[in-house]
């Protein structure tokens, strides 16, 4: 596309008195670190490059597949043909949608000892990740480097969004202590979820950054956001204030990185000549087996004792067996590859 | 009238399927025992060792009760108290 005036293609977003030729400017001159590519992330990557931020880096561990299609935007059945990595896939779409700006796709998962890089020079970071380890150390580096960034998540038909400056509001930890355990909650291949209700959670993220990039500060939501489009609720709640359960939150109030500095989070071991990699879990705490039990069944084949439990399915044709521990460890057999592990253990364990 | 508690979805199955239910008591400590004498399938899922989960918010017609008074917060029948965990998919 040639455009005579570059700016044309952003005019009606310019003529909306809250953006104008100055905010558009500022997107334009602005970077954002996306973490995570997927439901939330495809919708995220999608409005920011039409908006005409200028600069998104995209990082995302995994490949696109089929049961993505349902709700992940950018991508479609050629890039599960051509078994690409999401942060590739949704590159090439984004080029195509916006050439004037620049993209910059890294396939790798996000871990403590690579998100500073991934997020330096960022003016702003977005969740589009589906889990809370990513989530808690992007809330570390978000406080350590003094950026802000945006938190979404959704399953079901539920969804939630907040907005997370340093030195003006809390921070995840003083709103979520700390992580659910593994297989407390429901995931997306647990729970299921309908494409709608991370669309909408997703676009409250855009705008939020739309007014963090272009200056306007003053607009951003600093509740939290929660909604149901099933059950037809959206309710915006107050969070607990500054530094919030009196100035004992490790991160905001004491400026402890305990997921940047590796004390909790999950760490994975190759189990070497055995085509297998050991997950394993520091947060404390006993998994409830026939809870987790009673949700993996509608994903394979599930057998428990006291000590452990069996789980084994396919996906994609190709066979894994998980074997869980009470303290949230795994033996995840047919990989020998971490982030396969990692990414396995995301989905149907949780965290 | 009664003070209403939300239960959030994954949490139905141990609340008789219920959305809502409907307890007695002056704070949002004893609301809430009344809960899990109600429905005590619960009390593994909100309480660990007698502390209400971390990721687990409780709000008060939509007010954070670490705003309030915590567990000592008073209630009064008409009120309705919000059980929040943490949503993690995306």
């Amino acid at each position: 596309m040639t455009d005579t005036n570059p700016l044309e293609r952003y005019s009606r977003q310019m003529r909306f008195p809250g953006m104008g030729k100055a905010g558009q400017e500022k997107l334009l001159a602005s970077r954002v670190t996306l973490c995570g590519c997927g439901a939330l992330g495809t919708v995220l990557a999608n409005v920011l490059v039409r908006a005409g931020v200028g600069f998104v880096r995209v990082v995302d561990r995994d490949f696109v597949e089929p049961s993505n299609l349902q709700r992940q935007v950018l991508f479609d059945e050629s890039d599960v043909t051509n078994n690409l990595p999401k942060a590739e896939a949704a590159a090439v779409k984004l080029r195509q949608i916006n050439s004037s700006v620049t993209i910059e796709p890294v396939v790798a998962d996000i871990n403590r000892t690579n998100i500073e890089d991934f997020c330096a020079g960022a003016d702003l970071i977005l969740d589009g990740s589906d889990n809370f380890e990513i989530r808690y150390l992007i809330n570390d580096v978000a406080f350590k480097h003094n950026k802000p960034w945006v938190y979404g998540g959704a399953v079901g038909s539920q969804g939630m969004t907040m907005t997370i400056i340093p030195g003006e509001t809390p921070c995840l930890r003083c709103v979520f202590e700390a992580a659910p355990a593994p297989g407390e909650t429901g995931t997306c291949e647990t729970a299921g979820v309908l494409a709608p209700a991370v669309n909408i959670v997703a676009s409250y993220q855009a705008t939020e950054a739309l007014k963090l990039l272009s200056g306007n500060k003053a607009a951003v939501n600093k509740e939290l956001l929660i909604l149901d489009v099933w059950e037809n609720t959206n309710r915006r709640v107050k969070v607990a204030p500054l530094a919030g359960r009196k100035g004992q939150c490790p991160c905001c109030a004491k400026r402890n990185f305990e997921w940047l500095d590796g004390a909790h989070g999950t760490q994975t071991t190759s189990l070497c000549g055995r085509n297998a990699v050991q997950v394993s879990q520091r947060a404390k705490g006993k998994l409830d087996f026939a809870y987790l039990a009673s949700v993996l069944k509608q994903s394979g084949e599930v057998s428990y004792n006291k000590f452990l439990l069996k789980f084994q399915l396919v996906e994609n044709g190709d066979p894994y067996e998980f074997t869980v521990f009470e303290d949230g460890r795994a033996i995840i057999k047919g990989t020998d590859q971490p982030d396969k592990a990692r990414t396995l253990y995301a989905k149907y364990v949780g965290h | 009238m009664a003070i209403k508690v939300q239960i959030p979805t994954p949490m139905r199955d141990q609340a008789g399927g219920k959305a809502e239910v409907d307890v007695t008591g002056s704070t949002v400590k004893a609301a809430l025992d009344d809960l899990l004498r109600q429905h005590p399938g619960l009390t593994a899922k909100l309480f660990d060792n007698g502390k209400l989960r971390p990721y687990i918010n409780v709000f008060l017609n939509d007010e954070d009760i670490r705003y309030l008074d915590e567990m000592d917060t008073k209630v009064t029948d008409g009120v309705i108290l919000a059980l929040i965990p943490a949503v993690a998919g995306g």
